[in-house]
């Protein structure tokens, strides 16, 4: 990953996620200054914040966007982001970047789908699925999103489905495995479907207890744990190599407040370096330096997995 | 009475039906072929 100019990187939020944003920063040597969502504003002297606190993000991404600083949100509310990609001209207007989703799912999904997208000629279909929370915002978040309505990708056309249907059973690399997994309220799909406009079938899935969905429309019933036990990612592309259909499926295990932790930072540390446009973009889009940004989670301790089946 | 035991046997039936189920779908056992392989992203 190139050096990062003097400038400093905020992060907003002092959990989970963004003190793994902090901790790789640090890690990497880099300055870094930390708000809570209260005192945001002390942040207004950095080239990049980082946003970290749970949802909302889009009105103090517009804040800063207003300030000429650019915003890495690791948010991943589908109405929030949605609202963050309406920023565009504004984003344009003051020469400022805006990375929408910049975490786990969406995120590092993102850029594993830029990299296995060379395996192929070309690719049609994306698959993502997710397991595990990051601190007690992400736990609401996917309580939150099981209750709703999901969006998915068909033929060329939004379907609207509701949440918490379409059980798939969805093998995770070790020690997560097999996990029953549901359609959720997602963003996945449409920052997907902007990283490979020609895709026909884009679908995003969590895993979920039979509690989760059962009291997803009621108040959580408990108080959600500090951070999720154990996380894992997993993100089949199908498309057509060498003339014939193939599918490639690659996987993380690891916490998933680990792994948004790390794409926040490198992220940040990519727009900070100057070399992404001005606007409002996702990981995994050509105008993002993917390859970089997922070498730097690999060498901040992310490990990447293959699934490699048979024909039986 | 008459409704007591239409209630019984629907049970049982009902019960044979589960059991039949639960019997035919014990032989399923999960994927064993294939696994994870750790890779590095190559350039």
């Amino acid at each position: 990953m190139t050096s990062a100019p003097t400038s400093s990187i905020g992060i907003v939020g002092h959990g989970i996620v963004g003190s793994r944003t902090a901790l790789t920063l640090q890690t990497l040597g880099h300055s870094v200054k930390v708000a809570s969502l209260r005192t945001a504003t002390e942040l207004f002297d950095c080239s990049v914040v980082v946003l970290a606190h749970g949802a909302p993000h889009a009105a103090l991404a517009s804040t800063f966007i207003a300030q000429g600083i650019s915003v890495v949100s690791t948010g991943d509310n589908l109405e929030d982001v949605m609202s963050m990609l309406d920023s565009q001209e504004r984003a344009e207007a003051r020469n400022a970047v805006i990375v929408a989703g910049a975490s786990c799912s969406p995120g590092m999904s993102g850029l594993l789908v830029s990299h296995m997208r060379r395996a192929f000629e070309s690719i049609d279909e994306v698959h993502t699925a997710v397991h595990g929370t990051g601190g007690p915002m992400c736990a609401r978040q996917h309580h939150d999103s099981l209750a709703g309505l999901s969006v998915g990708w068909h033929d060329g056309e939004w379907l609207q489905r509701p949440a918490g249907s379409g059980r798939e059973l969805c093998w995770f690399p070790d020690p997560v495995g097999a996990r029953d997994c549901y359609r959720f309220a997602s963003p996945e799909p449409v920052l997907m479907q902007r990283v490979e406009p020609g895709l026909q079938r884009i679908t995003a899935r969590v895993s979920a207890t039979r509690r989760d969905r059962l009291t997803a429309r009621l108040p959580m019933l408990r108080r959600p744990h500090a951070e999720g036990l154990e996380g894992a990612l997993r993100v089949e592309v199908r498309g057509v190599r060498n003339g014939r259909r193939h599918v490639e499926i690659v996987g993380i295990a690891n916490k998933v407040g680990s792994i948004s932790g790390v794409v926040a930072a490198h992220t940040a540390l990519a727009v900070a370096t100057g070399v992404v446009p001005a606007g409002v973009h996702n990981l995994g889009q050509a105008v993002l330096p993917n390859a970089d940004i997922l070498d730097g989670a690999v060498n901040s301790g992310i490990t990447l997995h293959q699934f490699v089946g048979t024909d039986q | 009475m008459k409704f007591i035991r239409q209630v019984l046997l629907a049970i049982s039936i009902a019960g044979m039906v589960a059991g039949v189920l639960r019997r035919r779908t014990k032989g399923v056992v999960a994927p064993q072929q294939g696994g994870w392989r750790e890779v590095t992203p190559q350039r």
